[in-house]
């Protein structure tokens, strides 16, 4: 039977919270165990997954599904990460707040960020827009690298994932922004919430080079 | 925010009191007072450690902030442990500080700490004397915690070595835990150990 386990919903990932914690994962593994157990019994059921968390639950009804999972109330306002774990939108909003500098999921630690989020829409929901306007297909459940936001990130020493090809991608843009006056006082496009990083005697430097460059190919160009 | 925090307890500490793992292991936590900010934790020494058979107190103070903050847990039993104070109690563990999760709950925090017991971190101590003894002399550091353990939280089988050098230090007239103190930090040396507490 092990086909039960397969709608896998976050439930079945690697989501303990302790998982980076002393040697919980002994805790964790027997609790997967268990489970795994309850969902061979309950094969016939529908949903596996719904039926063991209500049982850890003990309340025996499948609201759990949908708790938030930071105040374990029904989510209100759901978003979901891209990891696949709940929250209210309120409940993740104050979380990013407390933590700027360690943007992760409070589930499983992967990278999160407010516009890594996706919200939920059901029918009852206030705004009556159909889910698949807005949202083409339910996002599949990633472990995207913390996203960390010190004073040097955007840089791409070290910061890894996303955020390196980011930085690296945008830096020659970031010196014809600041060589031709077009962009914002030399402030590097593409991430929303970097801080402007004023421009360093090196780069003004760099973007000399790069403007002389630029001028002689031109007139090269007009020679030949 | 303090409502969050309050429904929370309340629905955690309902999750704590149902779950047969932790009721299995004699892990449980209580109230303090109606606040629901405040409550007392209580966690066995695990088997096959120095501290097997001792029971340990713990305090959980709740930050209004919780979950967003981790909450405040200290020893309120003495107990000889790399990462716990021997004079506070005050707990270094990861999980109470930065890799605190909004997401993680009273059963986190009290199987974690209970794994601590097992698993000492003497590179990130809390206190630096035990630290050091774990490091140099596991002997005296095992003899030293289980000692403690006996004085402390209950255990039984205490080494009736140790005990008879914390009575003649009493016999001088100073007071048990400062002679078991003196002691435990000069790996039971009971000449250092006296001019330890002259000093
Ligand atoms: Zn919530
Ligand atoms: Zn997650």
């Amino acid at each position: 039977m092990p086909d039960v386990k397969t709608p896998s919903g976050p439930e079945n990932m690697d989501s303990d919270p302790n998982s980076d914690g002393l040697k919980h994962r002994a805790h964790a593994n027997s609790t997967d165990a268990d489970e795994a157990s309850k969902d061979s019994e309950n094969a016939g059921a529908t949903g596996g997954t719904a039926t063991d968390s209500a049982e850890k639950d003990g309340a025996g009804s499948q609201e759990s599904l949908f708790e938030c999972n930071i105040c374990l109330d029904t989510a209100r306002d759901a978003v979901v990460s891209r990891c696949g774990h709940l929250f209210c939108w309120p409940c993740l909003y104050q979380w990013l707040e407390t933590r700027p500098n360690r943007q992760t999921c409070p589930v499983c630690k992967a990278g999160i960020s407010k516009e890594s989020v996706t919200p939920l829409y059901g029918r009852g929901s206030t705004k009556q827009q159909d889910p698949r306007d807005k949202i083409p297909q339910r996002p599949p459940g990633e472990r995207p690298e913390p996203e960390t936001q010190g004073p040097f990130q955007g840089f791409g020493f070290g910061d890894g994932g996303f955020q390196m090809s980011f930085g690296i991608g945008a830096f020659p843009f970031g010196f014809f922004a600041s060589t031709f006056n077009l962009g914002e006082g030399g402030r590097f496009m593409g991430h929303p919430h970097r801080p402007q990083v004023p421009p360093n005697p090196d780069e003004q430097f760099l973007s000399k080079v790069f403007l002389w460059v630029a001028v002689l190919f031109v007139i090269w160009l007009l020679i030949a | 925010m303090a409502t969050i925090a309050a429904s929370r307890i309340k629905r955690e500490l309902k999750e704590v009191k149902a779950d047969a793992e932790l009721i299995k292991d004699d892990v449980s936590v209580e109230l303090m007072d109606n606040s629901y900010l405040a409550l007392t934790g209580e966690i066995p020494g695990p088997k096959d450690t120095p501290y097997e058979g001792g029971t340990f107190h713990l305090k959980i103070i709740i930050p209004e902030t919780y979950p967003f903050n981790p909450p405040q847990v200290s020893f309120t039993t003495k107990i000889w442990h790399p990462n716990i104070s021997s004079v506070t109690g005050a707990i270094c563990l990861d999980i109470l500080k930065d890799q605190w999760a909004a997401a993680m709950t009273l059963r986190t925090v009290l199987l974690s700490v209970q794994a601590l017991l097992s698993l000492p971190e003497p590179d990130d101590p809390q206190d630096a004397v035990v630290a050091q003894q774990y490091k140099e002399n596991q002997d005296a550091y095992r003899r030293t915690a289980r000692h403690w353990a006996c004085a402390y939280a209950g255990a039984k089988s205490s080494s009736r070595e140790l005990d008879e050098k914390v009575e003649r230090i009493t016999e001088m007239g100073f007071n048990e835990s400062d002679a078991r103190d003196a002691l435990s930090s000069t790996d039971w040396d009971v000449g250092r150990a006296v001019e330890k507490l002259m000093s």
